[in-house]
């Protein structure tokens, strides 16, 4: 009796322990939100798609930035996907065991948890220096470089889920291995996959750091690549340093815009999650 | 041939007849089997007789699954484990390093304990098969996947619904699925691997009946943990105990009349 009582108490001090901390998770999450929603709604209006990022005291929007980052995240996850995809089968299937691959997947873990700040350092002293400006080109390759480790893992992760059960399956009928691989395989793991670069592009998406060091910022409209290049993290950052106010309630709906963006991307994953494991 | 003509497992100095007319399907000699450094089976030598059902009996781990895994080597997807000894397919020994393995598991099928659809439309999960070695124009495949989903006594229950997800059938349906699967590209040999373990009884009498009309074109091995269910469909049945086979024979002999007190203590239920 005297133990079912205190495990009844171990069970309510757990509970509340557990319930305090989502609480206060929730409630910043929330503050966050809110705080975003309320500065920033009002910053949210057709104009901040369609002009660029003006002088301070003048009208303008955030289209040069919107577009730098669409392109340089379009980019960096177009290069990334296929490699990190392929690196993730090599090391989830065919590596099994072998020291190249255990390293690999070790040198690839400390890739992910890098500070992002290391590789936008790096971009800048081989894309930067050398070239002498910078560049969407360079921005674009630090945030592949980023969302290159997350995209390998999680296939990673997602192919180690695919049972064994099915592998044995295909290659009881006669199945070659690289025909089981793209057949069936990544046939099973496919959503688990396309949730991986989802959250990657989602990672990406809010990076600031990286940038500095690569695309840096453009005052005006700039479709050259190769050129220094608008993008809304660096452009909130500046603004909100700023002493204008417009610069700030710009700054504000950038920041709104990213939030949303990531929002929606994230519940885009966890639909695709949802549908691969009903499937 | 004519030797194999009364294929024999010789056991510490017994003989175990099979009465059969037909050569042997398969044979192993001799056979180990290594997990790592761990003998898994310690020396199996048995004949597996054409279009017969042969089930292999025995308490877990005593090596039956690992012995049905050595016949279509699937075991070779894993890096670290390894047979010696000989297993002959037809009078070939398919432990030979020239052995095609994909070649070798069109002909030596397998169905597993649990169901394995893959993650398609029921019909593409038999096409798949088919399509690996043959090229069939759509209206033969279409005669190829109603033949294999009649023969699996499936056919009635999917007709109507070919093109949904091989997922959204049943346990009962889904195994039957992969038996289909795996007749549909005509194999020689067929191996179970407690095909009805996960399945209801229903399911489970079904997969039995099936069994029973598979064997007049097929030589079929089946592991199973049943006794009822060995003694039920299969002509010759194999007890094995700790990686070694004690008793090889009739079924209805191993059942009735064994000559080892450790089948006897097994299929009485005193030990496993």
């Amino acid at each position: 009796m005297a133990s079912y009582s205190r495990r009844r108490t171990t069970n309510i001090v757990a509970l509340s322990l557990a319930g305090a901390a989502t609480f206060i998770g929730l409630f910043f999450l929330a503050a966050i939100l809110v705080t975003l929603v309320v500065y920033g709604a009002s910053a949210i209006t057709p104009k901040i798609f369609l002009q660029n990022t003006p002088p301070p005291g003048s009208d303008g929007g955030l289209l040069n930035a919107i577009f730098g980052s669409v392109a340089m995240t379009v980019i960096a996850i177009v290069v990334a996907t296929p490699i990190g995809i392929l690196a993730g089968t090599y090391l989830a299937e065919y590596s099994r065991g072998s020291k190249l691959g255990e390293v690999a997947k070790f040198i690839n873990d400390i890739l992910l948890s890098a500070p992002s700040i290391i590789i936008g350092l790096f971009i800048y002293t081989i894309l930067v220096v050398p070239f002498g400006h910078f560049s969407a080109w360079a921005g674009a390759a630090s945030l592949g470089l980023i969302a290159l480790p997350v995209i390998n893992r999680t296939t990673q992760d997602m192919l180690g889920l695919v049972p064994n059960a099915l592998r044995e399956a295909a290659a009881a009928l006669g199945t070659p291995r690289w025909k089981t691989m793209t057949h069936v395989i990544y046939r099973a793991a496919s959503s688990g996959i396309l949730t991986g670069v989802l959250l990657a592009v989602a990672r990406i998406t809010g990076e600031t750091a990286p940038l500095l060091f690569t695309a840096l910022n453009n005052q005006f409209w700039s479709t050259d690549l190769s050129r220094p290049t608008a993008n809304l993290p660096v452009v909130i950052f500046q603004f909100a340093m700023s002493p204008y106010e417009d610069w700030q309630r710009l700054a504000w709906g950038g920041a709104l815009i990213i939030t949303a963006a990531i929002l929606v991307l994230n519940i885009a994953a966890r639909f695709l999650s949802n549908i691969g494991a009903s499937k | 041939m004519n030797d194999l003509a009364h294929s024999s497992a010789i056991l510490g100095g017994r003989t175990t007849m099979t009465h059969d007319t037909r050569p042997a399907k398969m044979e192993t000699k001799n056979l180990r089997f290594y997990y790592g450094d761990t003998l898994a089976l310690k020396g199996i030598t048995l004949a597996l007789g054409d279009r017969k059902v042969t089930a292999f009996i025995g308490p877990s781990g005593c090596g039956k699954s690992t012995l049905l895994r050595v016949l279509n080597r699937i075991y070779d997807l894993y890096p670290n484990q390894r047979a010696e000894g000989e297993v002959l397919l037809d009078g070939r020994n398919i432990l030979d390093r020239s052995q095609d393995l994909n070649l070798l598991r069109t002909r030596v099928g397998m169905v597993f304990q649990k169901p394995t659809p893959f993650p398609m439309s029921i019909y593409e999960n038999i096409a798949f098969g088919v399509r690996l070695y043959e090229r069939v124009s759509k209206a033969e495949m279409d005669n190829r996947v109603e033949e294999a989903l009649r023969r699996a006594a499936l056919w009635s229950e999917v007709k109507d619904k070919l093109n949904a997800s091989g997922l959204s059938l049943s346990g009962g349906q889904q195994q039957r699925l992969c038996i289909a699967r795996t007749v549909a590209v005509k194999p020689e040999v067929i191996l179970l691997d407690e095909p009805a373990s996960a399945l209801d009884p229903i399911s489970t009498s079904k997969i039995e009946e099936l069994i029973d009309e598979l064997k007049t074109e097929y030589t079929i091995v089946i592991v199973t943990h049943n006794m009822q269910q060995a003694a039920r469909v299969s002509d010759h049945t194999a007890f094995m105990y700790l990686g070694e086979l004690v008793e090889f024979g009739d079924t209805e002999q191993i059942f009735t009349a064994p000559r080892d007190k450790r089948t006897q203590d097994y299929i009485t239920g005193r030990f496993g």
